[in-house]
């Protein structure tokens, strides 16, 4: 099996007068592990439907592997669709759910029987070939709709949200279960999901999305250390915010006014001088200063709480109705009391200023 | 049992069963015995006692006759002659009387005698239009099932909300009207001098007897019991969960195929009892048939059963050919369940 490359030329989507997909350049390289990330209604399935034939796109043209997709349905693209529901066949067996685009094929029965078992085997569920699908586990029956999706030899895998329904512990070994399979098999995996926990740890790059339109594309360091937009930068990780407006511009960053005092970080996307912005700083940059020891930026707050993670923890503060948190090792950990005075800080490096605007509401 | 007195309380319940065992006994297991019951005895008149009961049949006819003659001689003018032919047939009413008296004497009752014997009555001609109703209904629930599940499938996984209640609403509302009012329609429609026949004659065609050759039974039935194969289909199909077609489709499965291999398995209790329902209102059909047909071409076999007890008001050959009917339709519908592969579980749900 090999990946095929996927692009979208101008694809947009409306369904009577909402534009559910507003015009949208994408391109995904063959092979590649891209994850499309989003909160929920903001258009990913529509977007996947589109990649797979059961929609198509009011205005823009879909290709894949360089070839126009336009007027050609789902049964002829090489692509596999794995349904948020599954969608297993719950009167067949798992053998006959993952052979049964070969039978549609027309694959003989024996062959199709040895491919399905070879399947079975990469999916690690070769002695459960005879069972039906309601008589496997969360965990097995996502396996098994992998094996059949792959049994067609697609040359793009598209998953939309598979791992939802899974509880924590087995979504997080699924999790790499995929990327192994992934890497295994070659395929370019679409993967949709609203958990940006699990776009970090398996994709190559991600795609952010909000309302139809693609925030970013980039590699999930970027998009975690390099955020380009107020939306993406709230809606990937946690973050710490101080609004207010730039007074100063320099080389090596910028100066922000905000209620804090000013406070100085870098100026990724050139923000002039008198424009409302925000300053983020990530909870695990930020540090709790101790006697003299001072940042370039410091704060004044009131402690609030701790959650405690076991080798990390959370420490919450308060001020002006503000919450800040830091995250740091639980190692020589100072304990406060509930109303403490502490000065939090953080490296000018660590704060990125960006353009005011739409943030992701937790 | 138990589960029944936890949603409704002892009283309630006691009161349920009560009632469903009345309606049990009282109108499904009772009317079934004594039909059975009928059917299996016959009154043997023979012999001596035929001759009697023909010869007080004959003498109170000749009794009434007689009595038509004295009213006649009664109009005439008065005079002895007619004194004396009224005398004369007096006398003879008397003697006629007494031989009945004494014939009602010796006649004998005759007894019931218990035999499978009225099962074995039925002459071929009669067992021909028996096979020959089993197969139409066969067939008419063939042709339902093929013009239903479209329609069904249409209704419940590729029509928009609004299009789906639109086509319910057209199957539905001429259920509203009278059964016997829908056949008579389609008797107008199709009879030879009908809007169907007046259409063929439009575009240059010769009139068909759409009644003689039976078809108007069979157009009138489809039409009759449509509904009863299209809700259990479509009940059962909306069931399915849509992600499956496509995923189906998106596996490259062909449109029969995903038919094949996902919906109608999936379908298969509603189609199962949807082809139950049909098959025994075509089968036990009276109204339709005796419309439809009038004559003209074949009766149905229920039609026999009418004859048998109401004109032929042989009640014991009657309760036979209606007992046979009975069983043909059970072991038809575990024919069906065999052939569909589903259990009374599957059906009920
Ligand atoms: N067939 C349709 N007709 C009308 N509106 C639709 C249709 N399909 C999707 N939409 C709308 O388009 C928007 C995007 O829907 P979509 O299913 O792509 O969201 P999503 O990002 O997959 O969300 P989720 O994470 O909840 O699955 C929604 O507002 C939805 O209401
Ligand atoms: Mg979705």
């Amino acid at each position: 099996m090999r990946g095929m490359d996927i692009e979208l030329r101008d694809v947009s989507i409306r369904f009577g007068g909402f534009t559910a997909v507003h015009p949208t350049n994408l391109k995904i390289k063959a092979g590649e592990f891209f994850s499309i990330l989003g909160p929920s209604g903001c258009g990913k399935t529509t977007i996947l439907r589109m990649v797979s034939g059961f929609l198509n796109p009011t205005s823009g043209d879909v290709l894949i592997g360089g070839k126009s997709m336009a007027g050609i349905g789902p049964d002829k693209r090489p692509t596999a669709l794995i349904f948020q529901s599954l969608a297993l066949f719950p009167l067949m067996t798992v053998r006959e759910n993952v052979a049964f685009g070969l039978e549609m094929r027309g694959m003989a029965k024996g062959p199709r029987s040895d491919k399905a078992q070879e399947l079975l085997d990469l999916v690690a569920l070769g002695d459960q070939g005879e069972k039906t699908p309601d008589e496997l586990s969360g965990g097995q029956r996502q396996r098994v709709a992998i094996a059949r999706a792959l049994a067609v030899e697609p040359a793009v895998l598209l998953l939309d949200e598979p791992l939802s329904a899974l509880d924590l512990k087995l979504r997080q070994h699924m999790r790499s279960e995929l990327r192994d399979i992934q890497r295994k098999t070659g395929v370019t995996f679409i993967y949709i999901t609203h958990d940006q926990g699990e776009a970090l740890t398996m994709s190559d790059r991600i795609a952010v999305m909000k309302a139809g339109v693609i925030e970013q594309v980039d590699t999930t360091d970027l998009v975690y250390n390099a955020p380009s937009t107020a939306f993406t930068a709230t809606f990937v990780g946690a973050n710490n915010m101080f609004k207010g407006k730039i007074k100063e511009v320099s080389s090596d960053g910028a100066v922000i006014d905000t209620k804090y005092g000013l406070l100085r970080g870098t100026n990724p996307k050139n923000l002039s001088v008198g424009s409302e912005a925000i300053l983020f700083v990530r909870p695990e940059k930020m540090t709790v200063q101790s006697g003299g020891k001072k940042s370039d930026n410091a704060i004044d707050v009131k402690y609030e709480r701790r959650d405690l993670e076991g080798a990390f923890v959370n420490l919450h503060f308060l001020q002006d109705g503000d919450k800040f948190s830091v995250h740091q090792t639980n190692v020589n950990l100072k304990s406060h009391e509930k109303g403490e005075s502490c000065t939090i800080g953080f490296d000018s490096k660590a704060g990125m200023i960006l353009a005011t605007g739409e943030l992701a509401d937790e | 049992m138990n589960s029944l007195r936890r949603s409704f309380g002892p009283i309630l319940s006691l009161v349920i069963v009560v009632l469903v065992g009345v309606w049990v006994i009282g109108m499904i297991v009772g009317p079934q015995l004594i039909m059975v019951e009928q059917s299996l005895w016959n009154k043997e008149i023979g012999g001596d006692a035929a001759m009697n009961s023909t010869r007080i049949d004959r003498l109170y006819n000749e009794v009434d006759t007689l009595g038509f003659d004295i009213s006649d001689a009664e109009a005439l003018a008065e005079s002895p002659k007619r004194t004396e032919k009224i005398a004369t047939i007096t006398a003879e009413i008397d003697a006629k009387k007494s031989t009945i008296k004494e014939l009602e004497a010796v006649e004998i009752k005759p007894e019931k005698i218990y035999s499978f014997k009225n099962y074995t009555l039925m002459g071929a001609s009669h067992f021909f239009i028996f096979v020959k109703t089993i197969g139409a209904a066969v067939a008419v629930t063939i042709i339902a099932f093929i013009v239903c599940y479209p329609i069904a499938f249409t209704v419940a996984k590729v029509a928009t909300p609004g299009k789906a209640a639109l086509i319910m609403l057209f199957l539905i509302i001429p259920y509203s009207i009278n059964e016997l009012l829908r056949v008579f329609a389609w008797l107008m429609i199709l009879d030879n001098n009908g809007v169907a026949n007046l259409l063929l004659g439009f575009m240059g065609f010769d009139p068909i007897s759409f009644l003689g050759s039976g078809a108007g039974v069979f157009i009138a039935m489809i039409y009759a019991y449509i509904l009863f194969m299209v809700f259990p289909i479509y009940n059962t199909v909306e069931t399915l969960d849509s992600s499956q077609i496509e995923a189906a489709r998106d596996m490259g499965a062909p449109t029969w195929q995903i038919h094949r291999k996902i919906v109608i398995p999936h379908a298969k209790p509603g189609i199962a009892v949807g082809c139950i329902m049909t098959f025994m209102l075509s089968a036990g059909s009276f109204a339709v048939p005796n419309i439809m047909t009038r004559g003209i071409a074949e009766p149905w076999f229920t039609q026999l059963i009418y004859n048998k007890f109401f004109e032929s008001s042989n009640w014991n050959v009657g309760s036979a050919y209606a007992f046979t009917l009975v069983i043909a339709c059970i072991v038809f519908i575990f024919m069906m369940m065999r052939f569909f592969g589903v259990g009374i579980k599957d059906i009920a749900k």
